[in-house]
C-alpha cells in the first residue's frame, strides 16, 4: 500500500479483542482487522470505519475464537498442589528446628486466643436470655457533682407505688433488697418441726413483680402469685431439693434464725439462677405487707431498695429518665427540705436518674456502687488485646523465620521461574505452605486449649467449657487457620516470589541490609511487648503484696470469725465468758460489722448537734459493736475511752475515727454531741483503719454499742490452731446443739477481697510468660540462622586467632543492640499504663526505677541466654567444619 | 462417504483458498469471496470457518511476513491439504451426480 499514514482504530476495542481472543490466533486476526480498517478509513469516514471495526470485533466473539479461561489453569492445579505439599514437607524435614519453632509459636498464640475468646464470649453472655431483653431496666441514681461523681442503684421504699401510679409508660415495677439487711443476706434455716438449723446464704427481699419482670421460670407455683401473701418466700430448685426432696413444698413452713414466732410459708419454687445472671439468689422473701419499722414504707428517708422496671414497648429510656426527675422534685427533695437538710440542694443541682438495661449490668457497672460481683468491660478489652498481641508475636516469628531462611529457597524459586512459573503461582505456593503450618498449629493449639482449660478456669475464676458440640467450631477453626495462614504468609510469599531467576542461579542471594532492617524492627516489637507485659505483671504483684501486707490499722492475724452467733441471744455473754476462759483465746467480741466484705454495712449521715439544717451532713458508716471490739481487733484508741457496760448513758455513746473528727470539724471531739437520726455523745476517738478495700481511702466510721452482733470474732494465740479450733467447736456445740458451727479466718476473708486483682495479676503473669516464650522462640530461630550464615566467617576468624570470647561477643552484640532499643521504647509505655491503673488506688506502690531495672535485667538475661546457646555452639565448633565445603 | 462433511460456507472458503493458491490469508480470502459471490463476509464468520477447516485437516496454515498496514502483525497463509482437495472433489462429484440426475423436464420451466 502506498499510503504512509497509520490509521489506528479505537484502542479500547483492541484491548477488548485482545482480552477474549485465543492467544495463538490473536496476532494474525488483529493484523487482518487493522488492514481492513485502514482500507475503510481510506474510502469513507472515520466514524463508519470505527463502527465497522466494532462490528467486526463483536462478530468475532464466537466460541471457537475465545480463549479458554478455566481450562488452562485447571489442567495444572491438582498436580501442582501435590507438588507444593511435597516440597513443603521436605522443607520441614530438612529444617526440623525452624519448623518446630514456627509451629510451636503459632500454637501458643492460637491457644492463647482461643482461651481468651472463650472467656470473652462468656462475659458477653450475662443476662441475655430474656424474652424482653431490650426493655428490662434497672433504675440508677446519678450524682453528677464533679467532686463526688457516683452512681448507685438504691431508692426509697415508696418509689414503687409512685412509679406504678404516676407513670403510665411503665408496665411493671418491682423492688429488690439484695443487701445484708434484716433477713436478707444470710440466715439460719430450720424446717418446721425440726430442730437442726442450717446456714444459708442468698436471701433477698423482693416484690412479686420482680419474678415477672425478670421472667424467672418457676418449678412449682405461679409466678404472678408466689409472693402475693405476706410472710411468704420463694426458694430455688436446689434449696427445695435440699430441704423438701421430691415433693412440692408449697405451703410448708420454715423458720429463720430460730425465730419460731415469725414463720415463713413457701409460695413457690423457682429455677436456679444460671451462672450467667447478675442475680444469684436462692431465697426471695416477699415485700408484701412488710414494714421494717413503723412508717418505713412511706418514708422517703432511706434508700435501701433496688428497682427493676419493664416499660411498655417503644418507650424511649432517655425520655423516661427525664420524666422520672419528677420523682426527685415531688417527693425526694420535699422530704429533705422538711428535715432542713442540705441534701435537698445537692439533689436539686446534681441528682438525676438513669435506666440501665439489665443485659448491660454485668459489664457496664464497674463504677456503680452495687453489691454484685460484676465483671468489667475494660477487662474484656484488655484480655482481648493481650491475646491478639500474643498471636501477633507468633505471626511475626513466622514472617521473620520464613524471610530469613529465604536463601535456602532462593534456588528453588529461580528454577521454578525458569521452568515457567508465574509469580502468582509462587505466591500461591508459599501461601499454601503457610496455611499448612497454620492448620497444624490450629490443631495443636486447640488441643493445648483443651488441656489447659481447667487451669485457665482456676486462673480466671470461671467455669468455661470446650465447645466441642457447637456447630460453629470446625468451620470457625478452619476459617481461622486460613486467615492466619494468609496474613502471616503474605509478606514472605511476596518476598520469596520476587527473586530474579538470573541473580539467584548465579549465586548472588542479596538478602542483606534491606531485609534485615524489617526483621530487626519486628524483633524489637516483640521484645517491647514482652517488656510491657513483664513490667505490668511485676507491678500488679507488688501492689497486691503491698495491699495484703500493709499496715491496715487493725490486727487481722489469728482472728477466727464465728458466723450466726446472733442465735445465741441471751446465751451470748456466757458463751463469750466460756471462750475467754481458755488459755489460747485472748478475747472475743460480737458484731455484725467487720472490716472485711461479706459483713454488714450501714451508712448514715451525721451532723454536729444543732446544725443539721445548716451544714452538709457527713456520710459515715455506723457499726454496732460491743466493749471487746477494739481489744480483739487491736484498734487503737487515741482519745477518750471505750464503751463501759456499767454506764447506762453509754446507750447514747459513740466512738468515731479520726477521719470523721476531721470531716465534722470537731476541735474537741471527746464530749462533743453529734446527731444522725438521734443524738449521740462522743466518748472516744480511734485511729483510722482500712475497713473497705484499700483501693479507696479511709472514710468516716462511727461505733455504737450493741451486744447482739451475729459474728463472734475470736482472737487466738496458740501454737496448735487445730486443737484450739476443736475446743471452740466443742464449746459452741454445748451452747448451740442444733446449729453447726461455721467459721472462717479473718485474714482469709481479707485476702479474698482482693481476689479480682490477684486474678488479674495472675493472668498478666501467664501472658507475659507466654509472650516472652514466643519472642524468645523467634530470637532463637533468628540467631541460629544468622550464626549458620556466618559459619564460614567464624571459622576463618578462629583460624586467624580469635578467642572464644571475641566471637561470642561479636555474635551477641548485634542482638543486644535490638534488645536495648526495645527496652527504651517499652519502659515509657509500660510506665504510662501502670500509672493509670494505679491511679485507681489511694494507696499504691511507687513506680520506682528499681522496678524497671529488674524487668530490664530480666529481659536482657533471657534474651542473652537464648542467643548465647547458638553463639557458644558456633564458637566451640572446629573451624575445619565451616571451611570444609570450600 | 460421511467423512467429508462440508457446510456451504465452508465449501466456498475452501474453494477460495484453492483459488488464491499461496496468496490466501484472512483479508484476501474475504475480498475474493465478496467479489466473486457478491455477498458480505464477516471477519468473524470467516476466521471461524478457517479454524474449523484446519481442525478438520482440510487446510494448513503457516506464518507469513508482516507489513506496514498491519502495524507489524504477521499474516497467516492457508493452503489446501490433500484431504482438503479430496473433500472438494468428493463434494463436486456428489453435486454433479445430483445435477445429472435431474430429468430435463424439471429444468424446462418455460411453462411456469
Amino acid at each position: 500500500m502506498s499510503n504512509d499514514k497509520e490509521y489506528l482504530p479505537p484502542k479500547i476495542l483492541l484491548y477488548f479483542f485482545k482480552w477474549f481472543c485465543r492467544r495463538d490466533l490473536h496476532a494474525y486476526i488483529e493484523g487482518d482487522l487493522l488492514e481492513l480498517y485502514a482500507e475503510t478509513r481510506e474510502n469513507s469516514t472515520k466514524r463508519k470505519a470505527n463502527i465497522k471495526f466494532a462490528l467486526d470485533i463483536l462478530q468475532l466473539f464466537r466460541p471457537n475464537m475465545i480463549k479458554s479461561f478455566a481450562g488452562l489453569n485447571r489442567l495444572n492445579y491438582f498436580g501442582m498442589i501435590k507438588n507444593y505439599f511435597k516440597v513443603t514437607w521436605r522443607n520441614v524435614i530438612k529444617h526440623k528446628m525452624y519448623a518446630a519453632i514456627k509451629i510451636g509459636g503459632f500454637s501458643l498464640g492460637i491457644a492463647a486466643c482461643f482461651l481468651i475468646s472463650l472467656f470473652i464470649k462468656d462475659e458477653l453472655s450475662y443476662d441475655k436470655n430474656y424474652k424482653n431483653v431490650d426493655r428490662i431496666y434497672r433504675m440508677l441514681t446519678v450524682n453528677s457533682d464533679p467532686s463526688d461523681l457516683t452512681t448507685w442503684p438504691s431508692f426509697q421504699a415508696p418509689i414503687a407505688e409512685v412509679l406504678r401510679n404516676d407513670f403510665p409508660e411503665i408496665e411493671k415495677v418491682g423492688r429488690l433488697i439484695p443487701y445484708d439487711w434484716f433477713d436478707a443476706g444470710n440466715n439460719q434455716v430450720k424446717k418446721s418441726g425440726e430442730e437442726k438449723n442450717s446456714y444459708e446464704e442468698g436471701f433477698a427481699y423482693a416484690d412479686g413483680e420482680v419474678l415477672e419482670i425478670l421472667e424467672i421460670p418457676m418449678v412449682y407455683g405461679d409466678r404472678s402469685a408466689a409472693l402475693s401473701q405476706p410472710n411468704t418466700l420463694v426458694i430455688s430448685k436446689r434449696k427445695s431439693e435440699k430441704y423438701f426432696p421430691n415433693e412440692n413444698p408449697i405451703g410448708k413452713t420454715i423458720f429463720l434464725n430460730n425465730d419460731e414466732s415469725r414463720p415463713f410459708a413457701i409460695g413457690g419454687v423457682m429455677e436456679n439462677f444460671p451462672r450467667t445472671s447478675h442475680l444469684q439468689f436462692d431465697f426471695f422473701i416477699t415485700l408484701k405487707g412488710k414494714e421494717f419499722w413503723p412508717g418505713e414504707q412511706s418514708n422517703w428517708c432511706c434508700s435501701n431498695y433496688n428497682v427493676y422496671l419493664l416499660p411498655h414497648p417503644d418507650t424511649n429510656p432517655d425520655e423516661l429518665s427525664e420524666k422520672l426527675i419528677a420523682i426527685r422534685d415531688n417527693y425526694q427533695i420535699p422530704h429533705f427540705r422538711r428535715q432542713g437538710s442540705m441534701a435537698a440542694d445537692i439533689m436539686e443541682e446534681y441528682r438525676s436518674f438513669r435506666l440501665q438495661l439489665v443485659s448491660d449490668i454485668h459489664l457496664e457497672s464497674a463504677d456503680i456502687y452495687d453489691v454484685f460481683a460484676n465483671g468489667d468491660i475494660k477487662l474484656v478489652w484488655l484480655f482481648g488485646s493481650i491475646a491478639a498481641f500474643v498471636l501477633l508475636l507468633a505471626c511475626i516469628n513466622f514472617i521473620n523465620l520464613s524471610t530469613a531462611k529465604s536463601a535456602n529457597r532462593a534456588k528453588e524459586v529461580g528454577i521454578r521461574k525458569v521452568m515457567g512459573s508465574v509469580r502468582g503461582h509462587l505466591v500461591n505456593q508459599f501461601l499454601i505452605e503457610s496455611i499448612f503450618f497454620s492448620s497444624i498449629s490450629v490443631v495443636l493449639g486447640s488441643f493445648l486449649t483443651y488441656v489447659l482449660l481447667p487451669y485457665f478456669n482456676a486462673l480466671s475464676g470461671k467455669s468455661l467449657s470446650f465447645p466441642i458440640q457447637e456447630w460453629y467450631l470446625i468451620p470457625l477453626l478452619v476459617g481461622f487457620a486460613v486467615i492466619v495462614g494468609i496474613l502471616a504468609g503474605l509478606y514472605p510469599s511476596f518476598y520469596l516470589s520476587g527473586f530474579k531467576p538470573i541473580e539467584v542461579l548465579k549465586g548472588n542471594i542479596q538478602h542483606g541490609a534491606k531485609s534485615s532492617k524489617l526483621r530487626n524492627i519486628m524483633v524489637v516489637f516483640q521484645f517491647t511487648t514482652s517488656m510491657i507485659l513483664i513490667v505490668s505483671a511485676l507491678v500488679i504483684y507488688r501492689q497486691m503484696d503491698f495491699i495484703l501486707n500493709k499496715k491496715i490499722g487493725f490486727d487481722k492475724e489469728h482472728v477466727v470469725m464465728l458466723w450466726g452467733a446472733n442465735t445465741l441471744e441471751e446465751k451470748m455473754t456466757p458463751f463469750k465468758n466460756e471462750l475467754v476462759k481458755k488459755i489460747d483465746i485472748q478475747s472475743v467480741t460480737t458484731s455484725n460489722y467487720l472490716p472485711v466484705s461479706g459483713t454488714s454495712r450501714d451508712q448514715n449521715e451525721f451532723w454536729k448537734h444543732g446544725r443539721s439544717q445548716i451544714d452538709i451532713g457527713v456520710g459515715a458508716q455506723v457499726w454496732g459493736v460491743d466493749e471487746d471490739y477494739l481489744n480483739t481487733l487491736g484498734i487503737k484508741l487515741t482519745d477518750g475511752r471505750n464503751f463501759n457496760t456499767a454506764m447506762a448513758s453509754d446507750t447514747a455513746a459513740i466512738i468515731i475515727n479520726k477521719t470523721m473528727v476531721k470531716d465534722l470539724g470537731l476541735e474537741n471531739p471527746v464530749g462533743a454531741r453529734i446527731i444522725n437520726w438521734k443524738p449521740w455523745i462522743v466518748i472516744g476517738v480511734i485511729e483510722d483503719f482500712h475497713f473497705e478495700s484499700i483501693k479507696g481511702g479511709i472514710g468516716p466510721l462511727a461505733l455504737i454499742y450493741t451486744n447482739r452482733g451475729s459474728i463472734a470474732s475470736v482472737k487466738i494465740q496458740t501454737k496448735d490452731m487445730s486443737a484450739t479450733l476443736e475446743s471452740i467447736t466443742t464449746t459452741w456445740d454445748q451452747f448451740m446443739p442444733n446449729q453447726p458451727i461455721r467459721y472462717t479466718f479473718l485474714d482469709d476473708s481479707y485476702a479474698r477481697m482482693y481476689d479480682d486483682v490477684k486474678r488479674m495479676g495472675n493472668v498478666f503473669a501467664v501472658f507475659a510468660v507466654l509472650a516472652v516464650i514466643v519472642a524468645c522462640l523467634g530470637l532463637f530461630g533468628l540467631s541460629a540462622f544468622l550464626t549458620e550464615q556466618r559459619s564460614k566467617e567464624i571459622s576463618i576468624r578462629k583460624v586467624l586467632g580469635a578467642s572464644l570470647r571475641t566471637i561470642f561477643t561479636m555474635l551477641t552484640f548485634n542482638f543486644l543492640k535490638m534488645i536495648i532499643i526495645s527496652l527504651a521504647i517499652g519502659m515509657p509505655i509500660a510506665w504510662y499504663f501502670m500509672d493509670s491503673w494505679l491511679a485507681d488506688y489511694e494507696n499504691r506502690v511507687d513506680l520506682g526505677w528499681d522496678l524497671f531495672a529488674i524487668s530490664s535485667g530480666l529481659v536482657i538475661v533471657i534474651a542473652l541466654c537464648t542467643v548465647s546457646f547458638e553463639s557458644i555452639k558456633a564458637s566451640i565448633v572446629n573451624p575445619v567444619e565451616g571451611l570444609r565445603a570450600d | 462417504m460421511k467423512k467429508f462433511q462440508l457446510g456451504e460456507f465452508e465449501e466456498v472458503v475452501l474453494l477460495t483458498v484453492g483459488v488464491l493458491y499461496q496468496q490466501a490469508y484472512g483479508v484476501s480470502i474475504k475480498k475474493e469471496i465478496e467479489n466473486r459471490l457478491s455477498r458480505t463476509v464477516s471477519v468473524g464468520a470467516l476466521q471461524s470457518a478457517l479454524v474449523r477447516l484446519e481442525e478438520k485437516g482440510y487446510v494448513q496454515s503457516n506464518s507469513g511476513e508482516s507489513t506496514q498496514e498491519r502495524a507489524g502483525r504477521p499474516k497467516r497463509y492457508f493452503e489446501l491439504t490433500s484431504n482438503g482437495a479430496k473433500a472438494l472433489e468428493y463434494t463436486r462429484s456428489i453435486r454433479n451426480e445430483l445435477w445429472d440426475s435431474i430429468p430435463k423436464i424439471a429444468l424446462d420451466l418455460k411453462f411456469a
